[in-house]
Order: structure tokens, then sequence, then C-alpha cells
């Protein structure tokens, strides 16, 4: 293991386990005015009326009529607005905000204003929308050809529910006026430079005139990546209204209700078999978007061009949409569209391979892409691809062929085992181009006078360790102690744009840039004195162009891979399900330590698990989340999971600071796999849904089967 | 205080209730979910005759006051009652709530309630006047719904000295812990000369207030254990007639199911032990 | 009129309602913001403060609840060698990760150990279940408190 990979206190540990470290709700709230929101109960009407109720001195009412700029949300496109103006599109779509110093006083005016309706008929079923919001597709090889030769064709629909996000800390946004229609926000938050460009429209200035400061963020998992503009937007709107600071921070309730989730999906997988191989894929994928467009279109991106797995698929077609239904948006949630592919072509693996009487795991393992191989986009896997020994050493680690051939031949009991295996990868960061294009990521290193080193990005610690690997990339190109360097939380008038924290890009782009620019500083160091260094983006040379349009080229520069094993005991008497096992082994390139990547295969290992089984959040016919509490909808406890065993195997990236690539996302991508398929030996049934409820999986129906 | 007592004898919450419209706060568990910051709350934690495990010629007497935790960790507390705590919610919410405040919540899916129902508790209820003693089933009317005056309190609950002493518990919630059940089931019995001398069994989480079956119970009760086999058929279709689940966020088909496979199960156990 | 309670090892008396929570005071008019909210309904533990020596949570706590407790958060309980312990061992494991759950994970640390100084991981798992994380799926928090055990021995 490289030196670097090592492990340190990270730089934000003490403040935290002390509970000196200040999320925005701790802040006192003098002088500031408690916000809430005024909601939609409506799944889809026209906003008739909005009849105010007489406010006291202090308090206001905000709402479309009162955002300055334009109403609405600038994220890729801007549909989703500020207020709902004419109509609404959901339940939960915000119309107005109420602000005041007293916060029982808003509650009360927040329940005393009446909203006129005029209802609508909401579209809630995916299937049966017809507003398509982005649709892409892409073919290689000669797919009817495949199927036309194929010795047998499979067909299967499979389908991934929402998830949410969870995490601890609420969404909360804090935003003060400043003189000369200045504001200053901070809070909760991703992505600062997002809800700066945000406020530019919304508020209609200019982005100097917007400061945005992340405060301390009790974990986002995507969740705050573009929320917080939402929420941003609507309070600075609030605020310049009232001349005065405004804060809002969600209830529990209310975050799980209107935030936004992970995408539930609608897939229907074709294959050709030839020899025993799968020669050929048409694959079709619907994404629910929810009400507006947010980041749904990247997201389907990244899903559409991921939906082979980690198979090397001669002849594949690849056909998405994502449709509007008038339930919350759905945004970005780690794997960012690729878990709910990466379940589906990993059932759909495990099927084919048990009909054609092959155990998963070698059918899956001849089919795995290696170095040199065509991705699914005519791109190339450019870098070593460590799958063959990822493998062998989870099956290993779990005795997997022993415990498998048990089960199989285990007797009918009350308690039955299973186990599975999946496979996944993770492409580092933004699709195609963007990180040339969109992006155009700037970092930069301040050195003061008295040596000490100030990192400068926009980059966020949210949980995920940043500011440590950050530091260490630093201190270890300069070969100096890591508490020489400076990081603080990202403000914009201080950082410049090395763009958002998400797509597990941090590390491989910024990460690089920093220890470019540390090199370079290293190389021009001068003792006593003050020295800026700035690095930008470079796409790397070899990358093959990607082509928008027709989905062709390399759609990232290198891949993150993954395998997992989960085993199960189900208690068939009544549905319950119980991991007794679970291993992975991951390759993010070189760990910037391993205390912190661990930290990240773990953290995503449980949310996988939770997402194959235990998160339910449904609609009701109303298009209402009732599962919108910690209690309704079950996230793991430290009581439902066994020590989970995690592995890392490194294959490095030469782009990347010390060979490093993606970690953020990759460990949840591919866990339900894994879960599903150790759930299918247990019981031997098959299935092609997430999450699978104890319903689904209690065997011993009485009185006619399942209802 | 402001909009509350906390009284440190019986007596005086007594009075309190007589003459005021307070609601009685024992963990605040259940009372804090749904906080709107109005009423008045009389505090119970500090009166130690509510907080007492004590057995008399008859009755092993838990007070209302008594944690969870508490409850857990006494000696004289039935294993059974035991095991039913240990999967309510989580450390920190056992040490706040108390086995009164789950009787007075009034909820079908209370796992110490079902423990209850399946011992024949008896409730000391008390006024200012006076006291009563009522049968557990007897004093859930319906869901939310007890034979509670408004100027009564929970004191005590009354277990027999003697009870059944072997058992099965099984809960379902939706995960490890901090989980609502979605259905419970407790079964005891005893066997005397190879015989079920005793049997009693409840299900919690499946309707309005806890089920219990006893006249199905009945069936296996004098039966030789090693003729179980025999009634089994009969046992599983009179529970099959008695047990009506609802429909809630799981099926009412799933939790009927369920109810009798455990009950499948609790007749094959009772054949090994 | 006034609640009065110990926070901390100091006395302290609230003056306003016996309904108002628990958690809202200790972070409003105690100052005690280590003392997080994280659901309001008893179902996520990053309000756990020890009260009378045993873990609660302050979110499922009316003020008047607290009339003559004994309280302790956060605030008090990292002046201790025992929070010294844990502190440690949660650096070392990589128990913190965006430190929200962190006060409250350390509090309910403190009293598995409190309560049985040598617990196994289904001890340690159980007396964390209340205690909920989305970031580290607990490996590292179950891995803390064990190695707390260890190093702190005689401690608790």
């Amino acid at each position: 293991m490289a030196e670097i990979s090592g492990s340190v206190v990270k730089v934000d540990h003490g403040p935290k386990v002390r509970g000196e470290a200040r999320f925005v709700a701790d802040y006192p709230m003098e002088g500031i005015l408690y916000g809430k929101t005024l909601r939609s109960d409506r799944a889809r009407a026209k906003i008739q009326a909005i009849n105010v109720p007489e406010l006291p001195m202090g308090y206001v009412v905000a709402d479309a009529r009162d955002v300055p700029g334009k109403n609405g949300v600038l994220i890729i496109g801007d549909d989703t607005p500020v207020f709902a103006a004419e109509t609404v599109e959901f339940v939960g779509d915000p119309i107005a905000m109420v602000a005041g110093p007293d916060e029982a006083e808003v509650e009360r005016i927040l329940r005393e204003i009446e909203v006129e309706y005029e209802d609508l008929e909401p579209v809630l079923d995916m299937r049966k929308s017809e507003k398509v919001f982005y649709e892409y597709g892409y073919e290689k090889g000669e797919v009817d050809k495949a199927f036309a030769e194929a010795d047998k064709v499979y067909e299967e629909i499979l389908q991934t529910g929402h998830q949410e996000h969870g995490y601890l800390e609420t969404q909360g946004i804090t935003v003060v006026p400043l003189a000369g229609g200045k504001v200053k926000v901070h809070g909760s938050i991703q992505c600062p430079y997002y809800v700066r460009k945000a406020l530019v429209l919304a508020l209609g200035i200019e982005p100097g005139d917007i400061q945005v400061i992340q405060d301390v963020t009790g974990g986002g998992f995507g969740g705050k990546e573009d929320y917080p503009s939402m929420i941003g937007a609507r309070v600075a709107v609030t605020a310049l209204k009232a001349g005065k600071p405004v804060r809002v921070v969600y209830d529990r309730r209310e975050d799980m209700a209107t935030t936004s989730k992970r995408h539930p999906t609608y897939s229907v997988y074709k294959a050709a078999v030839k020899d025993g191989k799968v020669t050929a894929m048409d694959i079709d994928l619907l994404y629910n978007a929810g009400a507006y467009t947010t980041i749904s279109m990247v997201v389907l991106q990244r899903g559409t061009i991921c939906s082979n797995g980690v198979y090397n698929i001669p002849h594949m077609r690849a056909h998405g949409r994502s449709v509007k239904t008038n339930s919350v948006p759905n945004g970005a949630f780690r794997g960012f569209g690729a878990p709910q592919v990466f379940f589906a072509v990993e059932m759909f693996m495990a099927h084919i391979a048990k009909d054609l009487g092959v155990d998963p795991v070698a059918f899956k393992e001849a089919h795995f892409v290696k170095k040199g191989d065509k991705t699914s986009t005519n791109g190339i896997f450019h870098h070593g691809v460590p799958l063959p020994q990822m493998n062998e050493k989870l099956l290993t680690a779990s005795d997997y062929w022993a415990k498998r051939e048990a089960y199989a031949s285990q007797p009918k009991g009350r308690y039955q085992r299973g186990i599975g295996m999946s496979y996944s990868f993770h492409g580092g960061g933004f699709t195609g181009t963007g990180e040339r294009d969109i992006i155009k990521a700037v970092a930069a290193l301040q050195k003061y006078p008295d040596g000490k080193v100030e990192i400068l990005t926009s980059g966020t610690e949210m949980g995920q360790g940043l500011f440590t690997t950050f530091a260490k990339i630093v201190a270890k190109e300069l070969d100096c102690p890591i508490d020489q360097i400076i990081v603080k939380l990202p403000d914009t008038d201080r950082v410049p744009d090395s763009g958002p924290t998400v797509a597990s890009r941090s590390i491989m782009v910024v990460g690089e840039l920093l220890r470019r620019a540390a090199a370079k500083i290293k190389a021009e160091w001068k003792d006593g004195e003050a020295q800026r260094v700035e690095e930008r983006f470079q796409q790397p040379e070899w990358q093959i162009p990607f082509n928008y349009d027709t989905f062709q080229g390399d759609a990232y520069p290198t891949f993150s891979w993954g395998a997992h094993c989960v085993e199960i005991e189900v208690d068939t008497y009544t549905g319950e399900q119980k991991v007794i096992g679970a291993w992975a082994c991951y390759d993010v390139g070189t760990p910037i330590d391993t205390t912190v990547v661990i930290g990240q295969m773990e953290g995503g290992f449980l949310q996988g698990i939770g997402y194959a089984h235990m998160e339910q959040m449904n609609y009701d016919k109303k298009g209402r989340i009732r599962s919108n509490s910690y209690s309704d909808y079950t996230m793991p406890t430290a009581a439902d999971v066994p020590k989970m065993e995690m592995h890392l195997c490194v294959e490095e990236y030469p782009e990347g600071p010390f060979g490093a690539k993606g970690a953020g996302e990759l460990p949840l991508v591919g866990v339900p796999g894994a879960y599903v398929n150790a759930l299918e030996q247990a019981i031997d049934k098959d299935f092609c849904h997430i999450p699978v409820t104890m319903e689904d999986t209690l065997t011993h129906w009485r009185e006619g089967g399942q209802a | 205080m402001v909009n509350g007592y906390a009284p440190q004898t019986l007596r005086e919450a007594l009075e309190i209730k007589r003459k005021e419209q307070v609601s009685p706060y024992g963990g605040g568990t259940d009372l804090m979910v749904d906080h709107h910051r109005t009423g008045t709350y009389l505090f119970l934690h500090r009166i130690a005759e509510m907080q007492e495990i004590k057995q008399d010629d008859n009755y092993l007497r838990l007070g209302a006051g008594c944690t969870f935790t508490e409850v857990q960790e006494h000696a004289l507390t039935p294993p059974i009652l035991k095991e039913a705590i240990s999967r309510i919610a989580a450390p920190a919410i056992r040490n706040l709530g108390t086995i009164g405040g789950n009787i007075g919540n009034g909820s079908a899916k209370a796992d110490s309630v079902l423990v209850f129902f399946a011992l024949d508790a008896k409730l000391r209820l008390m006024d200012a006047d006076g006291e009563r003693i009522v049968p557990i089933h007897a004093f859930y009317k319906g869901r939310k719904a007890l034979d509670l005056a408004l100027d009564e309190l929970i004191v005590e609950i009354l277990l027999p000295r003697v009870i059944p002493t072997r058992y099965v518990y099984h809960k379902i919630g939706a995960r490890a812990a901090l989980a609502i059940s979605r259905l419970s089931f407790a079964g005891l019995w005893n066997v005397e000369g190879g015989k079920i001398t005793a049997c009693s069994t409840a299900f919690g989480a499946i309707d309005q207030v806890v089920v219990r079956i006893p006249e199905v119970d009945k069936i296996l009760i004098g039966t030789p254990v090693a003729e179980l086999d025999s009634v089994k058929e009969r046992y599983l279709a009179a529970a099959g007639e008695a047990i009506n689940p609802i429909d809630g966020r799981i099926s009412a088909h799933y939790r009927k199911t369920v109810c009798l496979n455990l009950l499948d199960d609790f007749v094959e156990t009772m054949k090994k032990a | 009129m006034s609640i009065p309670f110990t926070l901390n090892g100091k006395p302290a008396a609230y003056e306003g309602s016996a309904t108002d929570r628990l958690v809202d005071i200790l972070r409003k008019d105690f100052k005690c913001p280590g003392v997080k909210v994280g659901c309001n309904e008893g179902e996520c533990g990053a309000c756990s403060i020890i009260m009378d020596g045993v873990l609660i949570n302050a979110c499922m706590v009316a003020a008047g609840r607290a009339y003559d407790t004994e309280i302790i958060t956060i605030e008090g309980f990292r002046e201790t060698e025992k929070f010294a312990v844990l502190d440690r061992c949660f650096a070392e494991t990589g128990a913190v990760q965006c430190g929200f759950c962190t006060p409250g994970m350390i509090l309910a640390a403190e009293c598995i150990l409190t309560k049985n100084p040598n617990p196994n991981e289904a001890e340690i798992r159980d007396g964390l279940s209340g205690n909920m994380c989305r970031c580290t799926g607990y490996n590292a928090i179950v891995h803390a408190v064990a190695l707390a055990a260890k190093e702190g021995k005689g401690l608790w």
C-alpha cells in the first residue's frame, strides 16, 4: 500500500466529536427570523387564490409575486419554480414562505393561510406519463442480427423504488440581506456555486453580489446537491422582502416528504444468448423524474450508459426516458442513476444463468469486461479491470462456493439461507466531456508568509473525509506535516469554482489539481513570502471525446470497481430477512487514507442493503408520501447488520493524485444485486424488484397463496 | 412550574387529577411524538410508590411508573416480559418509557401490553377516593378507548404469582431495533405429567386491541404432548376462525398467515420441549 | 415556579413551560448546541443525553420531566477522562464522518461502557441501536467502542 494510504486523524474530527462543530441550526437565532414553507396539499391543481390572514408586525409572507428575478430555480433547466405560481405539481410543492421572529406564531400564520385550488387529475404512474423530459439512446454492434442468430432470447422487467437520503441533519439555509442589495447565504450545502448560480437568476443580481458559505454539513449523499438551490432561492426572496436574515431548517417529516429522492425505475431488459454467452442486449429504461426536471437529465445519462453493467456485451442497444409525474422531483443520490440499472442487469444475468443451469458467479465472470474492451458507448476501458482478482478475494473471504452448495441442498425448514454476489463499476467525474466543457474546474493554493498553505476549492466536507484527503494530498506533495495545511469550509467570496462535490470527482479531478498546484508551489517556494498558485482542469489526451447526441465515446475516463457478497437468513414463516454475512472488495485506485476510504465503503454498502429491502417509500392515491418519518421509513440501525468485511484492491489511475480515482458513490451502486441474489437462493424464488418486502419473502402462505 | 405538576406522592397526584384536566406523563415517549406544547402535564417520575416492583401472596406488582429498563433488569420480572421489553425501540427509549404509559397509550402495538394480555394481568386504578382492579382485557375497549375515568391513574400492573413457565415470543418489526410492531406474538404453556396443563396466546398489532383466543387455547389444554399432532389441525383451524386481522401497512392476509404460521411453530415447539 | 435540575454538574432552573421540549431548551436556553435535533420523535438518537445516569433522547422529554434530575450533555462530558479515551478511539477507527450523530454516539458509548465495561459486539450494537448513523455503516463506531473498552480499562 502506498505511503499516503496510511491513516491520519481526520482534520475535522476534533470539533465534531466534542459537539463544537456548528451546523446551520446551531447559530444563535438573535436577529434572525424563522422561515416556514407553505406547501401544496394537492398533487396537481391550479392555484386560484392565496388568502393570507392579517399579519402581525414583523411577519412577512413571500410568494411567486415577490421573486425579483425569474421565478425559476436554475439547476440544469429552470422549470422548478421558486414558488408555485399558476399550478402546483406535487404534494409539497412550495407556494409561499412565512417568516417572523416567533416560531410558534409563524406556524400559526402558516396554518391560517388558505389556498384555493382547482383540482386537476394527477399522473402518478410513470408508465402512464405522456410528458417525456429527456430521452437518450445509443447502439453498438449489430443488435438485430445477434437476436436473430440467438439460441435463446430472454426478456425481463425489473423495477426499483424510491430511496431517501436520510442524512442525519435535515436541510437548512440562512440568508442574510446585506447593504446594496447583496446577500450572504450559509447552510447545509453540497455545492455552494450551484446555490449562487440559482440566486443570480431568481434574484436578478450579479454573481459578485451573492456570497455562499458552507456550514458544517450533516451528510449529503446527493440530497444536498440541487435542493439547497431551491431552499436558498426561497429563503433569499423572503429575506429580501423582510429586510432581515431568515433561516429555514426543515423538520424531519417535511424533509422526507418534500426533498429529492432516488428515481424509481421500470426497465425492460432483453438478451440474446448464443453458445452459453450473452451476445446482445436490448434495454429500455424508464426513470420517474417527478414534477420538475432538476437533474434528471444527467441521472438518466449515467443510467443509460451503465445499463449493461460490468459485462462485455458486443451488441447492445439502450434507450432511456425520464418522465414527469406529479410527485416529488427526484434528484441526485449516491450512484446517480446507476444503482437502478446495476440492480437490473445483475438480476437479469443471474436469472439467465439459472435458466442455463450455471452458477451466476461463473456466468457473470465469463462476461466481465477487461482492459482494452469497448464500453457500451464504444469508448475504451483504458485501464486495468481488476474484477477477476476482486472476485477471487471475495469468494475466498466469504467461503462462497461451500456455502452456495450447502444452501442449495439445505432442508426446507423455517429458517433458510442463501448467499449471492454482484459486481459494479462507477465512472468517476462528470459524464463525457462535462469536466472540460461544463465544469472547467479551478483549484488554488495560497501560501502564507509563515509557510502554511491554504487549500482553496469549492469542495465541501459532508462527512466523506474530503478535507482530510485534500490536506493529505497537498502535504504529501509539499513533503510537510498535515498541520501546515489549512482547509476551511468553502466561501464563494474566497474560493475558485472547482466544481460541485458530486460524481465521485473530488479526489480524482480536484485532488489532482491540488497535487499539481502543490508541486508547482514547491518548485517556486520562496521562504517568508505569500504565494498563490492556480490549476485548471485538462482532459487527458487519450480520452475519446464523448458525443452527447450519439452517445459515442468515453463516457468516463476511468472506472472504479466493486464486488459484493451478501449472506442472508430468511424466516420463511414471517418473511423476515436478516443479513448474516457481508463482504465487499473495492478498487478506488490508491486510497488517499485507508480509514477514510473504508468508512465510505462501509457506509455506502449499508445504504445499499437498506435500498434492497428495508427502505420503502410509496405514494398513496392522492400522491402523498406516507413513509415520511424515521419511524416509517426504516433505515438500518447498528443492530441490523453484522460486521461488514471490506477489502481493497488497487488499480492505480495515472491521472489521479497518487493513483487515486473516484470512491464516494461506488460502494452503494452494486449491493442490491448481491442481496437479492442471496434471497433468491434462500427461498428459491426469483425477484425482479427492490425493495423486497417481508410479504415478498414469506413463503408459507395460507388460504390460497399470496394475496 | 408552568403548565405542569411534578408531585412526589400518589395522593398529591390524584388530588391534582381530580381538580384539573392534566395529561398523566409517564415516560413521555408517546406523548412527545405528537407534541403541540399545549395542555398541562402531570409528571409522575418523582412518585416513588409508583416505581416499586414487589410481590405479595397473589401478585407480582409492577409500579406503573417503572421504566422498561427497570422492569427488564428486575430479578422478579418474568422472562417473557424481559424478552418483549428487549425488543422495544432502543435503550434510550426504554430508559424513559414506562409500563403504565405503554398501557395508557391504548395501542394494540404496545409490546409490553401484549405480554400483560397473555398473562391475564390486572390493572390497579386509583382516583382520590379509592381504587379498583380491572382485568387488562376489560380495560381495553377499543383503539385508544380505555376504561379509565378522567380522574383516575394507572397505578400498578398485577401479574399472577404463578404463570406458565414455558414461552415463545416473537416480534416482527421493520428492523431489529427502533421498530414498531407489525405483528407480535406471545405464547405460554406448561407441561405436567406429559400433558399440556396451561396454554395462553396473544397477538399484537393485528387489530384495534391485542387479540386473545382463550377458547382456542383450550383445545391444547389437557392434550398429552405426544398427541399434539392429532389436535394440531383442529387447533389451527379454530385459530383461523378466531383470528381475523385488519388491513394496515401490511395486509390482513399476511398478518393472518403469519399468526397461523407462528401458532403452527408454537405447537411444534411444544412437541420438542 | 421554576424547574430545577443539574446540568453538567451545575445547578440550573428553567422558568418556561413544563411542556416545552427539553432538547429545545438545552440548545437555546442553556447553550448546549452539541445536542442535535435529527427527528424530534425518538427515532435517531442525535439528541441523546444522560439523565440520572442513563441514556435518553432529549426530544422525548418535556421540561417538567427534568425536575430534580441530573443531566449531562456532550458539553459536560467532553471535559472528562472517559471522553478523552472515546475521542481517541473514535479518531483511531474513523468513527466520525458528518459528525451530526457523533455527540449522541459518544454518550451512547459512555452508557454502554458504564453498564458493561467489557461488552461484546452484539451488546455494543444493541447499545447503539437507538442512534442512527447514515454515513459509517456503524462498523467504525462499534469498533471504537470495543477499542475504548480495552484502552480505557479501569475507567468504566
